[in-house]
């Protein structure tokens, strides 16, 4: 363990590191190319390998390449970048391949304003691609949270067999702060699970809990990733009973998992008549204004989830009791429509605050004045 | 996976559970797909290659499913990206020996830009890329390499884009190797897979096939023998031809060799810090 | 799950002509390629409904393989039996 003064992207790359990553292919994409330069300069010296591909497309196909031969993957972009890489979200999704992407948000829509920053991509990254799935994002508001969360993203990905989103944003990529950098002894690291044997490997063939083993090429397992429909051997199945087999398991696979994926943060929650809830750099001024309003005397709460997706709708309804609910974003409002309807019996107030630097104490106080 | 029968002496090679094939009466991919399992054969039995470490890469379309019948770890991917894919998998474990097989639309047509990269970085992966002029798996609509005039789906009223001559633009970037074979002589396929299957370096094979069903339809060959005659009838075969002779056309000929055939280091030899 | 794959097999002193019934999809190319027209179309109908070639002529074989060779099914292949 040591600690260090570091970046969000810097945080980002060591929690992945200490993960156990052994291959990142990306694309430079402001502002998430120093992640993919700090990785350039440390991965290969842990033996690992990174390479710029030629695009976004080619570096999404080539980190799912790279898992499915057995090392932990990941790549870092923004939104015109993870844009391109849709069609490869899907393919991760379909073929059970654990991939990381870290997409560090940036003004948009479009090329928008790249050095600046924006929460707009939340569902972005739910619903990318095609077809029905569920991939796990988180949102860390710290660069120790970054770290942190990006260790429970390499788990989510390698325990459920599925790709998953780190949410940073122009801001937390660029902050500097203290870091304690846990090493691989330290925390707990999460592998894929191997097969037991090579008589009768069946690539898609679900244990009890309907994340199959997984085997890497090249070790003699006749391995068959498949991006069509397919049946527990890998064989295309173009039939209801497999087509509805295969898509439901690969959502339920996920969403047994709630409890263990749901992490959130909550203060001043057990007397709130008012509850701000916030997420990633924005939540920063939110807990501040929360506490400013403490101390002068209203009975505010604040209530931060750091999994965006999927939302664990029990948890949040039995720990945000309050009646008043107001939901701060850098965007138009978007998890404030998760909270409408989650909390369908409350008064839901959205506050969406556009500012490409963050929204300060001052914009966010006059945009939730009205309800206070 | 079942006991299947091994009655041909390339069974042990095919996923027999899934033969006969999805392909067409007369489909050169099955012509193709056995010279390359034979040039294969070879080398495991001198031992170079061992079979846990092949791995078959495709796409999307008839060429790509390919992978399907291999009785060896294989990966059908998404259109155009066999190639990222495959230089994932083979720079994560270079142990690997990465084959990617795909048509002419998905390896030269979506799959341009990689395969253009992949060749410049002389990435260690061998492509063989099956060019039947059309996008035949869609119902035949109009491909990079879809000669001028031609009547296809999308273009009913003649095609009016000139074809790409891929063997010239790989030929163009580092690649250690570029060739072209034909389904109607399929002893050449072997012997140039069983080359490439001892060399570094990006290695491409552009194999020239029939496709009776769906090309030979626009082209009115539609009766397989008659198809893979004309088609024999145009190849032209020269040992080592130059770029200059690299024709690929329907009214000139079809030349068939080895164009490019040398040994400068690989992307994993620069990996490794050599190869200067 | 084994099961048996029927052949046609016939045989001359020195090379013995197999077909795979049911792998065959009676395109004709074996046919066509074979220099010494050692095969023609069967007469019997496969489990797909095609007909697979027979050797007829099989004491013309001289073993060359172009049938096994530009068969697109892996339905026919060539064995030497004698010296």
């Amino acid at each position: 363990m040591k600690k260090v003064f570091a970046s969000g992207n810097i945080a980002v790359a060591e929690g992945a590191m200490t993960a156990g990553l052994k291959f990142y292919a990306g694309y430079p994409i402001t502002p998430s190319s120093d992640l993919m330069e700090y990785l350039a300069e440390e991965l290969p010296r842990r033996g690992g390998v990174v390479i710029q591909m030629e695009d976004e497309i080619a570096s999404i196909n080539a980190i799912i390449g790279a898992s499915n031969a057995g090392a932990k993957a990941m790549t870092a972009t923004s939104g015109p970048g993870l844009s391109l890489m849709a069609e490869g979200i899907g393919l991760a999704v379909i073929t059970e391949t654990p991939i990381v992407i870290a997409h560090v948000m940036r003004a948009g829509p479009s090329t928008g304003v790249p050095t600046k920053t924006t929460q707009s991509d939340i569902y972005m990254v739910r619903w990318l691609a095609h077809g029905d799935y569920i991939i796990p994002s988180f949102a860390p508001w710290s660069v120790q949270e970054a770290f942190d969360l990006t260790i429970k993203a390499f788990n989510t990905s390698e325990k459920l067999r599925t790709p998953v989103f780190i949410l940073s944003d122009a801001i937390l990529a660029h902050v500097w702060e203290p870091l304690v950098v846990k090493e691989p002894g330290e925390v707990e690291i999460i592998d894929r699970k191997p097969p037991k044997s090579r008589e009768g490997y069946m690539p898609y063939l679900p244990d009890e809990d309907l994340v199959p083993p997984m085997a890497p090429f090249g070790k003699g397992y006749k391995v068959l990733v498949e991006s069509l429909i397919h049946d527990e051997k890998g064989y295309y199945a173009p039939n209801n009973e497999k087509y509805r087999e295969l898509v439901t398991r690969l959502n339920v696979k996920i969403i047994r998992n709630l409890d263990w994926l749901f992490e959130y943060e909550g203060f001043f929650l057990e007397d709130a008549e008012t509850v701000f809830v916030a997420y990633g750099s924005v939540a920063r001024t939110v807990f501040a204004l929360t506490k400013q309003l403490r101390n002068g005397g209203i009975k505010a709460g604040f209530f931060r989830p750091k999994t965006l997706w999927p939302l664990h709708e029990k948890v949040m309804r039995e720990t945000i009791k309050g009646r008043k609910i107001i939901v701060v974003e850098n965007n138009l409002g978007k998890l404030a429509m998760d909270v409408q309807r989650i909390m369908c019996d409350r008064d839901v107030y959205q506050a969406p605050v556009l500012n490409l630097e963050s929204p300060t104490l001052k914009e966010v106080k006059e945009a939730v004045m009205q309800w206070l | 996976m079942a006991l299947a029968p091994m009655i041909h002496p390339l069974d042990r090679h095919l996923r027999t559970d899934r033969i006969p094939t999805l392909y067409c009466p007369g489909c050169g991919l099955g012509i193709g797909l056995g010279a390359l399992l034979r040039g294969l054969q070879k080398r495991i039995d001198e031992g170079l290659i061992s079979p846990d470490s092949v791995l078959w890469v495709g796409g999307i379309g008839c060429s790509a499913r390919l992978t399907f019948y291999v009785n060896y770890d294989s990966a059908h991917v998404l259109h155009g990206r066999a190639i990222p894919f495959a230089v994932g998998a083979k720079l994560a474990n270079p142990e690997l020996t990465v084959i990617v097989v795909g048509g002419d639309g998905d390896i030269a047509g979506i799959g341009g830009n990689h395969l253009m990269h992949a060749a410049r970085r002389n990435i260690d992966i061998i492509t063989v890329m099956f060019t039947n002029f059309v996008y035949a798996m869609t119902g035949g609509q109009v491909a990079p390499t879809t000669p001028l005039g031609v009547r296809t789906t999308t273009t009913p009223h003649g095609n009016p884009e000139p074809p790409l001559d891929v063997v010239r633009v790989v030929s163009s970037l580092n690649a250690n190797y570029v060739a072209r074979a034909s389904i109607t002589t399929p002893h050449y396929i072997e012997q140039y897979f069983y080359k490439v299957l001892g060399m570094r370096g990006f290695r491409f094979i552009e194999v020239v096939s029939t496709c009776p069903e769906v090309y030979g339809r626009h082209i009115g060959l539609r009766d397989p023998v008659e198809m893979y005659n004309e088609l024999k009838k145009r190849v032209i075969y020269k040992p080592r031809p130059t770029l200059e002779e690299a024709v690929i056309n329907w009214e000139k000929g079809i030349v068939i060799g080895e164009y490019i055939v040398r040994d400068n280091p690989g992307f994993i030899d620069f990996l490794k810090g050599g190869g200067r | 799950m084994a099961y048996a794959l029927s052949l046609i097999s016939k045989e001359n002193k020195k090379y013995r002509v197999n077909v795979v019934v049911d792998r065959c999809k009676e395109c004709g190319i074996c046919i066509s390629v074979c220099p010494v027209k050692v095969l023609s179309k069967s007469t019997i109908l496969n489990k797909n409904g095609y007909r697979p070639p027979d050797p007829v002529n099989i004491e013309k074989c001289i073993g060359c393989r172009l049938c096994e060779y530009n068969c697109p099914d892996f339905a026919i292949f060539v064995e030497v039996v004698g010296k």
